[in-house]
């Protein structure tokens, strides 16, 4: 008995190994994650009955993808090219900016350590699985974004958020790590762009702030507001708002990704 | 006791009467309109909807049947000076505030794109009041930067109608300049007259006192106190004073549409010096006459129609008097011709 739970234990651990292998090209250097403790997460958008959410610990990418990571990912799987990926996967504004289907480009060298933006939902969701990881959940990316800011000089988190909010995107993005680190040791939470979930488009399905229909009733303006956490927190009523008008294969300017990870 | 009842009774009979009669002269005069069921809905023809930016109003529309009316508005996100000193950043349809006019005709099938910059930085969409339909069109329009969406509505109610965004948290966009109008001309049409001009007034919340220099951040505490910095005309410190003024000449009629898009502040609308001759109530068909003031709330809109009978400047206010003396709520329209001594003249001692 004992022997075969050790031999099951190998043939995981080999498989492990083999899809970091997979994942690790020569030159990548292990993204630093970071460990996010678990714990119960009030979502934003509540029923009367709903329940906190409970959440395990996991692991968290430090900082957004950036272009060099994103690039060689793009080098070893041809079909994420931009030539060649299919457009029910990303709209026709895919890696855009990017000079050819596998340079960043001279002119966008500034860019190289900044977040890859113009990434579709599937290819973000592609990236981290070949990374060995996966895209965090609303709830864990909330829960990870709402820790305290260490360098700032915003006192409320909330007014560096809508600080942001407000500011039109800047010309030239900045390199992660730009912005400020948090609590848990995350950089750029908030701040630099917004993050794809992987549930992205779970908690509001109309981008009406008010709508109507029955299944969304408790959670709109008017009668909803009455429904969410905190209804003066405008900057995650914007984020929520944000995710809601999401597709899958939109490709914006101001949306990357970071990835996440179950801790073993 | 007996014979008080009875005079009660002829009275009322009276009164009854009296208000067949008014109603019986209104259905004859224009208020066919708003029999749903006996407006032309069959559309010959398509046409793109000419859009302006305040105070100038899109032309008198010439055709006299429905068509297809093409309409795209951009959103776009931008800084822009609210006073002199001070610089904030507006959210627009069109970059402007407010947002462009649109205008089409009763029984029009409205074909509407909201497109949004791929600049901005966040989800926006469009609640038009002139629309029959979920959310005004809101729940068909949230779009993502870079993104456009699509949708058609029949315009059925004639008037003037105000839009907005309707995203979450709604108070935001609108605060940040998201609004603009729509009119709505009835299939009867609507009386000609010499002049007509966009107003839209506003109320802003900056962290920074009015006109304190530099971009200044929008203050949710004031907002959420109802306590705005700036009450404005036309998204701007002095946009309808000196060379914005509005103008017009002696024996002309001047009509404006005046919209209120809030968030919070109920306009007192006043031109200092005239007295509206006409008031589209609320921007709907019951006209008033002989307005001093016309009350215009948060998210609705008015119609006003004053015949010039001397020169001068007459002064636009929100009557609510403290907003035009210090936060901004007042703008001009010069009169040029000839005096008229009967109507008004100076006296000196």
């Amino acid at each position: 008995m004992m022997i075969r739970n050790s031999a099951i234990l190998i043939i995981l651990f080999s498989f492990t190994f083999s899809t970091g292998f997979v994942g690790g090209e020569r030159n990548y250097a292990e993204k630093k994650m970071v460990r996010i403790p678990g714990g119960n997460f009030t979502p934003f958008f509540r029923l009367p009955n709903s329940q906190p959410i409970h959440l395990k610990p996991f692991l968290m990418d430090e900082t957004a993808v950036t272009n060099q990571e994103f690039l060689e990912f793009v080098k070893a799987n041809p079909q994420w090219r931009r030539s060649r990926v299919n457009r029910l996967f990303a709209d026709s504004n895919y890696l855009k900016y990017w000079e050819s289907d596998l340079s960043v480009g001279e002119k966008n060298k500034v860019l190289y350590n900044s977040p890859v933006v113009y990434v579709s939902w599937f290819a973000a969701r592609a990236y981290a699985k070949w990374r060995g990881k996966r895209l965090p959940s609303v709830a864990e990316w909330e829960m990870a974004g709402e820790a305290r800011p260490l360098n700032t000089k915003y006192k409320k988190l909330t007014d560096l958020i809508l600080a942001w909010y407000q500011k039109p995107n800047p010309k030239v993005l900045p390199p992660v790590k730009s912005t400020y680190k948090n609590a848990y040791g995350l950089y750029d939470m908030h701040g630099l762009v917004w993050e794809w979930t992987f549930d992205f488009n779970s908690f509001i399905k109309s981008g009406d702030s008010r709508a109507n229909t029955q299944d969304e009733l408790q959670l709109f303006c008017a009668s909803s507001s009455l429904y969410v956490k905190d209804k003066d927190d405008y900057a995650s009523f914007l984020r929520y708002s944000y995710r809601g008008s999401l597709k899958g294969n939109f490709c914006i300017g101001n949306l990357g990704f970071r990835c996440a990870k179950d801790l073993k | 006791m007996k014979a008080k009842s009875l005079r009660i009774f002829s009275l009322s009979a009276i009164v009854l009467a009296a208000l067949a009669i008014q109603t019986g002269c209104k259905q004859g005069n224009g208020n066919q309109d708003y029999d749903l069921s006996k407006i032309d809905t069959v559309v010959t023809g398509t046409v793109t909807a000419e859009l302006t930016d305040a105070p100038n109003v899109p032309k008198p529309l010439t055709y006299t049947s429905p068509k297809r009316v093409m309409v795209k508005l951009d959103v776009i996100e931008k800084v822009m000076n609210i006073s002199d000193s001070s610089q904030y950043t507006f959210w627009t349809f069109g970059g402007h505030v407010p947002g462009k006019f649109i205008r089409v005709r009763q029984g029009d099938l409205v074909d509407f794109t909201l497109y949004n910059h791929p600049d901005s930085k966040l989800t926006h969409n469009i609640d038009l009041h002139a629309v029959t339909g979920p959310g005004g069109g809101a729940e068909a329009s949230s779009t993502a930067p870079g993104q456009s969406t699509h949708f058609q509505f029949r315009a059925l109610v004639p008037g003037l109608f105000i839009y907005h965004c309707a995203t979450a948290p709604v108070p935001l966009h609108i605060a940040n300049g998201m609004y603009g109008m729509i009119l709505v001309e009835p299939q009867s049409g609507m009386p000609k007259v010499d002049k007509e001009y966009y107003v839209m007034q506003g109320d802003f919340y900056t962290k920074g006192k009015f006109d304190a220099p530099g971009l200044q951040d929008f203050d949710e505490e004031k907002a959420l106190a109802e306590n705005p910095d700036y009450v404005l005309f036309n998204g701007k410190v002095r946009s309808l004073v000196g060379k914005g003024a509005l103008t017009a000449k002696v024996g002309q009629t001047v009509r404006l549409y005046v919209g209120n898009g809030g968030p919070n502040m109920v306009s007192s609308f006043h031109v200092i010096g005239e007295i509206f001759d006409k008031v589209y109530q609320e921007g709907g068909s019951e006209v008033n006459r002989g307005v001093q003031t016309t009350l215009i709330p948060s998210g609705g809109a008015s119609i006003v129609d004053m015949k010039m009978e001397v020169p001068g400047t007459f002064v636009l206010v929100d009557h609510s008097i403290f907003r035009a003396f210090n936060k901004g709520a007042i703008g001009q329209l010069k009169v040029s011709g000839k005096e008229d001594p009967s109507i008004f003249k100076p006296i000196k001692n």
